[in-house]
């Protein structure tokens, strides 16, 4: 296998858990998807150029090939976020429900705009597109997890126990 | 409404049926051992599923076991063959396959077991979309459970048959829902739907012959195989057969996930099983099978969901996704919604369905924000047609035309009111965060 | 082959071959954006849009680009509904476009302005404003960005992946926020980056030495060969208002060079467009050259090979098969020898087109029975001469300036060449037209003919070397008899 010996940005231990996951596939690059999610839960939340660059070492791609990818999937991050990131969805079944006001206090709790990142760097609150939790709309994804059957008040209750 | 049998939510409704063993208990991995030890042959298994008139429930609704005859012979073509399992359930109103996915994984596998049987495939990808992170963990524990026990991997159940299920996660593009879409993200590239021809049996995932099934789709094989096709047959209507999941979202009192025989009118659905519309309001418009399906009325509400009456009333059963929407809902600002999920889906490489999303998004924009102008309603008519049948590599363009084209159709007064008096005339406003989402 | 009907007339079609390669070739224009014959078809522009009919079913309308010719097939591009679905798809495509083809490089030879045109669609039914985008992104030191007028039709990217085989490029996002990017902004590199400018199907890439510099329609364009390298790659020869080389561009071959060029080749009209020609003929009286007419230069020429057995003759690489041909005639009648001067191989060769060997029309030459041989030699050789007669394009400079500067004036040098020889062993030196003034034929290293054209004219007085060369021939005609 051709991989540099030296990977700046990706530490071993996923680059091991890489090594397994390639030969779920016949062929290499298969596992990139699956590979950008684990960079970005493990480094900080999002990737970075100098990740996109590593990852191309070890796909053995073109670090572009890399960009091409990761920005065609609105779920990778290529600018840095907040620690903690909520997902709101606002799509049909959620808009019918009351997702405007899940958005809106949303941003008031956390005091990050919308699309954006609080001022201290602990939020970023986004719109999201259907996240298949129609039949307990509104809701959102809080780091991962779903928050369904929102109310305002479940809002302000569930983002301020969040330390 | 009459009483029926159940049989695809009852293991779901089993507290821990996601484990192994309470899935066993409960009958699971039943099917696949009888297909393994009986004897069947995949043809008999693809011949059982064609005569059960079961029905693909991604969407499209084409027949499972015509599609599985698709696939090439194998002694004309020794190629390597997959099944890939489309779980990147994104469809907006749609929230089944993870009823099933995160309460019955192994009903999953199982399903994926004997279909990838009856196609002799030697590898199921199943791709979960990447927000799914409890469905895809639970089915991440299921295989691992069902290898140790023999279900996955070399000579299941000590047979012939040989089968590796692995997992793939989207990452959040809608157009991954697309079959072909799915196999180039599973071959770690952008989604890009592929021209067809070539269809999927013939080259798909690495050029080998490839199937794509719905996860509700295999999860009936055990069922099948185990009951016997007649027996599927037998339940529904004449061309839509057995029960199916259907979501009912929106303005009703119980909005959930429930298991129905085909033949259910969307009347005995809304009140019987979701409490009817809430507020005690009535039924102004509403979806039946997700967003990408032609919108009906409160008029429409008696029709019996299946294939042929939805597509009599010139819309589709799609993902059997209802989204009920009341009688203080602004058509201007449902299509805006609509309109801008498929601007911010479209993959971006057709002309048409990039252009023609955006276009839709910022006119419906514009109306609902009280912007619209008097050619609006003639323009987003010819947009549409432009956008649509078929006129682009894949549907995704036509799903956006589809619900356009209903709402011109059913609410065209309503439109042009809200652009003459510059407001919705009912006073609801417009979502104020209306924007594509960046990322 | 198959045989398939367009537009009414039966014609073979290879189904190998996309159907839009069938129409093509038997002269139905069919529009395209993303289709080009050199890269894999993607068939996401949708333009390319015709009817089809297959046996008893009704027309479909496919692209293109991506049906497969099939016996029997009636094809119809201009039928009412090809034509309306194209319609349709254009206006799409013009949905975010710029529309600001007065100040566009590419008006005139744009396939999106071209097609509008035909299609007589004047009006916009837009009210929405066009995307807002960096109109002046660079791309490295060849290639300019407009992403205003990128159509994304991908053609670009594929270039990269499929041709050069090293992905530079790739559409970055999706949907309507589609933009075409290299990794972080940074620039494009390698010797191929001028050829997406071509593939561009609007004026999204332009090149950064073309870019504002003429109009398209006033360019007179003339099919000849590169001279950069063996390859030999076909090209056009663009010239604004018959003074300077604008452009070259590679003309489709598949025998040399696809459809591609390198950059070294395509931004090699420096010598082509150089000052400082040498014109007329020059004789050294004393010490100083003196401006003399042709005539002159060439009795000179003739006075010294009568008066001297045992010249030698120095041919330049760039010299046509014609003009090597009659050298060795030249050297024949005066029993002069005859070389070629080959420098060592460069460092531009690449897997691709680049040889990297400097000698344009090594194979024209040496299949002449002309030797090639190394400048050092040859300086050798030259040096220890009494008569040396230098000949052709960029001789002096392949020689090696400071090596021919530094000649003995025990050598008696005479040189055809385009820009003036510094040498103390300088007798006369007669000024020739160069690469893109005069007409002739290379050999390719693969022994593929290509043609030079005359797509400019020459300085006043300054004439091809053939032209001399048969001059000269008239000029001595009793030194044959004498032979004799």
């Amino acid at each position: 296998m051709a991989v540099p010996n030296k990977l700046m940005a990706l530490p071993k231990k996923l680059t091991d858990e890489f090594d397994e996951l390639v030969k779920n596939y016949p062929e290499r690059r298969a596992a990139l998807i699956v590979a950008l999610h684990r960079c970005q839960e493990e480094l900080g939340g999002w990737i970075s150029p100098e990740v996109m660059e590593d990852l191309g070492a070890y796909f053995e791609l073109e670090p572009v090939e890399v960009f091409g990818v990761a920005s065609f999937y609105p779920m990778f991050n290529l600018r840095p976020v907040g620690k903690h990131v909520v997902s709101v969805c606002h799509n049909i079944s959620c808009d019918l429900r009351g997702a405007q006001d899940v958005i809106a206090k949303a941003c008031e709790v956390t005091g990050a705009p919308l699309g954006g990142t609080s001022k201290d760097g602990k939020w970023t609150v986004r719109h999201v597109e259907c996240q298949g939790a129609c039949a307990n709309a509104p809701m959102f994804d809080l780091d991962g997890v779903y928050h369904e059957d929102l109310t305002v008040e479940k809002v302000a209750q569930i983002l301020g126990g969040v330390r | 409404m009459k009483p029926y049998e159940t049989y695809l939510l009852d293991r779901a409704n089993v507290a821990g049926a996601h484990q192994l063993a309470t899935f066993q208990k409960l009958g699971g991995y039943k099917g696949l051992e009888q297909v393994l030890k009986s004897g069947m042959t995949p043809a008999q298994v693809v011949d059982e599923m064609k005569k059960s008139g079961l029905r693909g429930r991604g969407g499209a609704g084409f027949s499972t076991g015509m599609k599985w005859s698709f696939m090439p012979d194998i002694t004309k073509d020794p190629r390597v063959r997959y099944l890939a399992i489309n779980a990147d359930e994104s469809e907006p109103g749609t929230c089944k396959d993870r009823v099933l996915m995160e309460k019955d994984p192994h009903g999953v596998i199982e399903g994926s077991l004997i279909a990838a049987f009856a196609i002799r495939a030697s590898a199921v990808y199943i791709y979960v979309r990447g927000e799914y992170r409890l469905s895809h963990d639970r089915l991440l524990a299921a295989v691992k459970e069902a290898r140790a026990a023999k279900f996955v991997g070399k000579n299941i159940l000590d047979s012939d048959f040989s089968c590796e299920v692995f997992l793939h996660k989207g990452a959040g593009a809608y157009i991954c829902g697309e079959e072909t879409g799915l196999m180039e993200s599973l071959e770690g590239k952008r989604g890009h739907p592929r021209q067809k021809p070539p269809f999927p049996a013939q080259s798909g995932l690495w050029n080998s012959p490839t199937t794509v099934n719905n996860v509700e789709t295999v999860f009936n094989a055990p069922f099948i195989v185990q009951r016997g096709a007649a027996w599927h047959a037998g339940i529904g209507t004449q061309n839509s057969k057995g029960n199916f999941l259907c979501g009912i979202s929106g303005h009703v009192n119980r909005p959930g996930v429930y298991e129905l025989p085909f033949g259910t009118t969307a009347r005995e659905i809304l009140d019987e099983k979701a409490g009817g519309m809430w507020k005690g309001r009535q039924l102004k418009a509403w979806f039946p099978g997700g967003s990408s399906c032609a919108l009906l009325t409160g008029a429409d509400v008696d029709v019996v969901l299946d294939h042929d009456s939805l597509r009599a009333r010139g819309s589709s059963l799609g993902t059997a996704a209802m989204v009920m929407m009341d009688d203080q809902t602004s058509i201007a600002r449902v299509m805006e919604v609509i309109a801008r999920f498929y601007e911010h889906e479209s993959c971006g490489q057709c002309s048409q369905c990039r252009e023609g999303t955006q276009w839709l998004s910022q006119i419906f924009r514009r109306i609902a924000h009280g912007k619209g102008q008097d050619d609006d309603v003639a323009t987003i008519e010819a947009l549409a047609k432009g956008m649509a049948p078929g006129k682009t590599i894949c549907a995704l363009s036509d799903a956006a035309a589809i619900p356009t084209l209903s709402a011109i159709k059913l609410f065209k007064e309503e439109l042009i009111e809200c652009i003459r008096q510059k407001r919705d005339p009912l006073g609801i406003p417009a979502p104020k965060y209306a924007s594509v989402g960046a990322h | 082959m198959v045989k398939i009907t367009v537009n009414g007339r039966v014609v073979d079609a290879d189904p190998t071959k996309p159907l839009i390669r069938a129409c093509h070739d038997n002269d139905v224009d069919v529009p395209m954006y993303c289709y080009h014959p050199g890269l894999t078809p993607v068939g996401s522009c949708r333009i390319c849009q015709v009817e089809v009919r297959q046996g008893d079913a009704p027309g479909r309308v496919m692209v293109a680009c991506r049906t497969a010719p099939v016996e029997g097939m009636i094809v119809d591009t201009e039928s009412p509904k090809a034509h309306s679905t194209r319609r349709e798809c254009l206006e799409f495509l013009l949905k975010n476009h710029p529309l600001d083809c007065p100040i566009c490089d590419k008006a005139g030879e744009c396939d999106l302005q071209d097609y509008t045109y035909d299609e007589g669609q004047a009006a916009g039914r837009s009210n929405e404003p066009r995307r807002p985008m960096e109109k002046r992104k660079s791309l490295g030191e060849v290639i300019v960005l407009d992403e205003e007028r990128c159509i994304l039709c991908s053609r670009c990217v594929r270039f990269f992946e499929e041709v050069p085989k090293k992905a530079q490029l790739t559409v970055s996002d999706l949907g309507s926020r589609s933009i075409i990017s290299t990794f972080l902004d940074r620039p494009l590199s390698g010797n191929y980056q001028g050829n997406i400018a071509d593939l561009c199907p609007v004026g999204a890439l332009t090149l950064k030495k073309f870019r504002f510099r003429a109009r398209v329609w006033n360019l007179v364009k003339m099919a000849s060969t590169c001279v950069e390298c063996s390859r030999g790659c076909s090209i056009q020869v663009e010239v604004l208002r018959g003074s300077d080389v604008k452009r070259f561009r590679p003309r489709a071959n598949e025998k040399v060079n696809g459809y591609w060029m390198c950059d070294v080749g395509r931004f090699a009209f420096g010598h082509a467009n150089a000052e400082g020609r040498l014109e007329g003929a020059r004789v050294i009286e004393g010490i100083a050259p003196v401006q003399t007419p042709i005539e002159t230069g060439l009795c000179a020429v003739r006075d010294a090979l009568m008066a001297t057995k045992g010249g030698l003759i120095v041919v330049s690489p760039f010299c046509t098969v014609e003009e090597g041909a009659a050298l060795q005639d030249l050297a024949r009648r005066h029993q002069a020898e005859i070389a070629f001067v080959s420098p060592a191989p460069n460092a531009l060769k690449d897997d691709l087109l680049h040889t990297g060997d400097p000698c344009p029309n090594r194979r024209g030459l040496t299949d002449l029975g002309i030797v090639g041989e190394s400048p050092d030699a040859l300086v050798k050789r030259i040096s220890a001469a009494k008569l040396v007669v230098v000949a052709g394009e960029r001789v002096v400079e392949l020689l090696g300036a400071d090596a021919v500067k530094n000649l003995p004036s025990t050598v008696a040098l005479y040189a055809f060449e385009c820009h003036p020889v510094q040498s103390g062993a300088l007798r006369a030196e007669i000024g020739i037209a160069n690469h893109v003034e005069r007409m002739g034929t290379i050999v390719n290293v693969d022994g593929v003919r290509g043609p030079l054209a005359a797509a400019k004219p020459a300085p006043r007085s300054v004439r091809a070397l053939t032209r001399h060369l048969e001059d000269l021939a008239r000029l001595s005609p009793r030194r044959e008899a004498a032979a004799r």
